[in-house]
């Protein structure tokens, strides 16, 4: 409880120092306090312009992030499994990761128009980091428990219940939250390069276009909000993996033990 | 079915671990392999399952054994468990016919009742070994290879684990390494240094 107010407190502090120093600019065209921004948010949320616009951009990052995910992790288990296939993907992934996000989106843009240019770039920056993760977590397996399995003649499943996927999770937790992260801000990036029309990205241009800082930073806060909730909902899905621990139960029985 | 071991050697850096080594492992019989720290009886084991390979003679499976690894019932010198499951789900994982149900049954005749569906992480080094026994004696078999499988037990829990194999064993050879023959007079012993001449024809 202490923890959650100084918490509170902290981000009021800094709440705080973002009005004043507001206050102190003192032009609505530079800079606006989060009183504003909150003000133009309320504004924002009564049309339906806005939950499409949010729709709009969110089920294409979201798809996107779902397709690289699941192709990142099947293709770094058929890389584990043949060596060779591993050897031809690494290095196409490792260059993927190094080129800039803005040389993709233009690309994509060319090849397939502003339509779903954020379901692609989302694809793109999400796939070799979940494919990285997943050989990393695979190659850190436990040795001994995979010739343990070997002898015993462990079938498939029960090898991925019990080992791979336990293995597989710490790297996993690290990947999707970076992974999460990255896809938001660049897909929403590759928007606003390409002007999807009622995108969010779109309503970021506008908002340049008509020096409208109090929707730009209401578009912002809306961005984090998503990404912060979709990220914590995923942490919870991967909490369902076998061999995590089951956190709530585990501290309502040392409450109990105590009273 | 017999497993036959002729004339294996196997070297590590140029040293000779394994040096001309043979036995014989045959059903209805069991053995104590005993030698030494570092005198190869793990490699010995390892060579066994397949995990290894000699630099010089063979493993022979015979009678009519169609699979190329033997089929082994295993407790390897470390417990070799998945930490964050529980006792039942670490012996019911090594086959589909065996339920939770059955491996409770054949964990609680060497732990106690209330160890049994905590993640093995938090059981102590004796508990885990037994339950690394037990997972050994539940895997769909036809030999048992147990190396140090009484590491950690006192003598009471060493003796009831052995009361287990013994009952729980079957007609397979059982080959156990270690250092003291206390309630194994039942094993043929087996020195790793000298092996067990074949007796050819």
């Amino acid at each position: 409880m202490r923890q959650h107010l100084k918490k509170a407190g902290i981000i009021l502090f800094w709440l705080l120092v973002w009005q004043l120093v507001s206050l102190l600019v003192h032009n609505s065209v530079m800079l606006v306090g989060p009183v504003e921004t909150i003000k133009c948010l309320c504004r924002l949320v009564v049309t339906a312009d806005f939950w499409l616009s949010i729709w709009y951009t969110f089920w294409r990052i979201g798809l996107g992030f779902l397709c690289a995910s699941l192709l990142g992790i099947l293709l770094a288990f058929a890389g584990a499994k043949k060596l060779i296939l591993g050897e031809f993907l690494s290095p196409f992934f490792a260059a993927l990761k190094s080129v800039p996000v803005a040389s993709f989106v233009v690309l994509l843009l060319i090849w397939f128009g502003s339509k779903n240019l954020s379901f692609f770039t989302s694809l793109i920056v999400v796939l070799p980091i979940l494919y990285g993760s997943t050989r990393e977590g695979l190659a850190n397996n436990d040795k001994k428990l995979l010739e343990m399995a070997q002898v015993f003649r462990i079938p498939f499943g029960a090898k991925l219940h019990y080992i791979l996927l336990p293995g597989l999770s710490p790297f996993w937790k690290s990947a999707f939250s970076l992974a999460l992260g990255m896809c938001w801000k660049a897909g929403v990036a590759a928007e606003v390069i390409g002007q999807p029309l009622q995108s969010i990205g779109n309503r970021l241009y506008q908002a340049k276009i008509y020096l409208e800082t109090g929707d730009l930073l209401a578009w912002t806060v809306v961005i984090i909000l998503l990404s912060f909730g979709v990220e914590k909902a995923f942490a919870r899905l991967l909490r369902l993996l076998p061999g995590e621990e089951k956190k709530e139960p585990d501290s309502m029985k040392e409450k109990g033990d105590v009273a | 079915m017999t497993i036959q071991v002729d004339h294996v050697s196997k070297f590590f850096d140029g040293q000779p671990v394994l040096d001309n080594f043979c036995m014989e492992l045959s059903d209805g019989n069991s053995y104590l392999l005993t030698g030494p720290s570092g005198s190869g009886k793990t490699t010995l084991l390892r060579i066994l399952l397949g995990l290894t390979r000699p630099d010089s003679g063979r493993v022979r499976l015979l009678g009519d054994y169609k699979y190329s690894a033997v089929h082994a019932g295993v407790v390897f010198q470390e417990d070799r468990l998945c930490e964050p499951f529980s006792a039942v789900e670490n012996v019911a994982m090594v086959s589909k016919k065996l339920s939770p149900r059955i491996a409770r049954e054949a964990l609680e005749k060497l732990l106690p009742a209330d160890a049994l569906d905590k993640p093995v992480r938090e059981l102590s080094g004796g508990m885990r070994r037994r339950v690394a026994i037990v997972r050994a004696l539940c895997v769909p078999s036809d030999v048992l290879l147990f190396d140090e499988p009484f590491t950690g037990l006192d003598r009471e829990n060493r003796k009831k684990a052995i009361d287990l194999i013994l009952a729980e064993k079957g007609s397979v050879p059982l080959l156990i390494t270690g250092h003291s023959d206390e309630d194994l007079g039942f094993c043929h012993p087996i020195d790793i240094r000298t092996g067990v001449p074949l007796q050819m024809g």
